[in-house]
């Protein structure tokens, strides 16, 4: 059998066997499931050890140590991580760690706040100089939909009939949003049972049956 | 028809897994081609590409796996096309560990072969994966060299032709990440406001509501989303340029296009599926009341 086509009958009975599921349980699921999760994570470890650590860490370093010996110190981080399977030495795991999140918390903060929050804030702020119907309506609703929600999930006081009305109204614009969601969800999900259909009709059953 | 209500409402769900079986198959074996009607937020993506003088630098990232493949592969293989019928010379690369670089190695593969003329190195790069998506970005806005020292064939940086001129991500014109996840949105909140590169996004279907807000701020000049919006991208460059309209005619691949045959089909049979629940429901409910 040629590779190609033993690669196709190969993913077609794994596709079915993990569609097998919505009938109920079975160990050709439950194989298929594992295959999955073993393989994910062999290509996982395969593709960070030649595309990330080989090129950035060790080549630099049996080629050029001179000018890269600074690398010493993340490589050496990332074996302490490791260090938490020791019985006695977990603990020194928790450094590694450390200087990790407090790496990433520091790199994430100020961008997070110049690209989320003030681009947010400032697309809810804007003129009302300008007279254009449409551009005042939508910043309404839009103003209108924010302030709402954010009373509804403010638990710090007591809701008096006036925020309670207001917070009603932010129940409504949330609904709106997870319907939304909701849609969105149903037409990305069967985007994937077509990519498997395809296959399996197209890519398998069709050449099976010599259509072509 | 409360008894009737009452057994569409105990109904085996594996009949309703049938129907959507059947919703899906049967218009990828009949084609309907149906019309795809194009939208804002893609048409803005794909004139903003279009508007780019040839020999422009773009990053293409393949921040996806399989599991978002239908919905993503188009999107990238649309990119791809449009960047080679302009001459922008295209950088790929993945900061999604599960598959970018696979998926990424057969797009190049699929898009390459169409193009005979494009050489690697020249037209195209591919700069692999790289670990640490956000800290990728910040060596990303220093230097290319930083986080990607070579390309996926062990070329240093330096040698490679397209990447003469471009230091940081500063210098090239824009940023498509085709995305599933979180990845998609840090070029928008980690890189773009420190280099200031413009970012269309190619989210999935799910994630797509959450760059509506992003769009709207505009933090990117075009979002396509999901399947339906690489549908819309293909009408887009199938009208524009008569050879990509050619392809994607006679192409006997997937294309986006035509899963939007089946998209169709199945919301108007969920729709239904929704009617009817709530009529049972609503049915069961009052006569329940009654019988009370």
């Amino acid at each position: 059998m040629h590779v190609p086509v033993l690669g196709t009958w190969i993913a077609a009975l794994l596709t079915i066997f993990a569609l097998s599921f919505l009938y109920k349980d079975n160990p050709l699921f439950r194989f298929t499931e594992s295959l999955f999760a073993g393989v994910s994570l062999g290509y996982y470890i395969g593709t960070t050890l030649n595309q990330t650590f080989v090129p950035n860490l060790i080549m630099p370093l049996t080629h050029d140590f001179a000018n890269n010996w600074d690398l010493l110190v993340p490589g050496l981080l990332g074996v302490l991580l490791y260090m938490r399977y020791l019985p006695k030495g977990g603990w020194i795991a928790r450094y590694a760690l450390a200087i990790f999140v407090a790496y990433y918390i520091g790199l994430d903060f100020t961008r997070r706040l110049h690209g989320e929050v003030l681009p947010q804030l400032a697309r809810l702020i804007v003129p009302l100089s300008k007279f254009d119907s449409h551009t005042i309506l939508y910043s309404l609703v839009f103003a209108v939909g924010v302030l709402s929600v954010l009373v509804y999930f403010f638990f710090s006081k007591e809701q008096d009939p006036v925020t309670k009305r207001v917070a009603r109204l932010g129940i409504y614009f949330l609904m709106v949003s997870f319907g939304a969601a909701f849609g969105f969800t149903v037409m990305g999900r069967v985007a994937l049972l077509i990519g498997r259909l395809n296959f399996l009709i197209l890519d398998w059953i069709y050449p099976l049956i010599g259509i072509r | 028809m409360a008894g009737l209500a009452q057994k569409l409402l105990g109904l085996d769900r594996r009949w309703l897994f049938l129907l959507v079986f059947l919703g899906v198959a049967t218009p990828i074996i009949l084609p309907i081609g149906l019309p795809v009607t194009t939208t804002g937020p893609t048409r803005s993506a794909y004139e903003f590409v279009e508007a780019l003088p040839p020999g422009s630098v773009v990053l293409l990232s393949f921040d996806y796996g399989p599991s978002s493949g239908p919905e993503n592969d188009p999107m990238a293989e649309g990119f791809l096309r449009q960047c080679f019928v302009k001459k922008l010379p295209v950088i790929v690369c993945t900061l999604f560990a599960n598959g970018g670089l696979t998926l990424a190695n057969n797009a190049l593969a699929r898009v390459t072969a169409e193009f005979p003329g494009l050489r690697y190195g020249v037209d195209y790069v591919n700069l692999g994966y790289k670990d640490g998506s956000a800290a990728v970005m910040r060596g990303l806005d220093q230097d290319f060299a930083g986080p990607f020292p070579a390309d996926t064939r062990g070329t240093p940086i330096a040698q490679i032709p397209i990447m003469r001129g471009i230091q940081s991500v500063r210098d090239v014109k824009v940023v498509y990440s085709v995305a599933t996840g979180v990845t998609g949105e840090y070029w928008i909140t980690q890189m773009h406001p420190q280099s200031g590169t413009p970012v269309i996004s190619g989210p999935t279907a799910v994630g797509a509501p959450k760059y509506y807000a992003y769009l709207n701020a505009g933090q990117l000049v075009g979002m396509v989303a999901g399947m339906k919006g690489a549908a819309e991208y293909e009408k887009l460059l199938a009208a524009d340029h008569p050879e990509l309209a050619q392809l994607y005619r006679s192409t006997r691949g997937f294309t986006a296009t035509k899963g939007m045959d089946a998209q169709t089909v199945i919301h108007f049979v969920i729709i239904l599926f929704i009617l009817i629940g709530n009529i049972a429901y609503l049915v069961t409910k009052r006569s329940g009341s009654i019988h009370a």
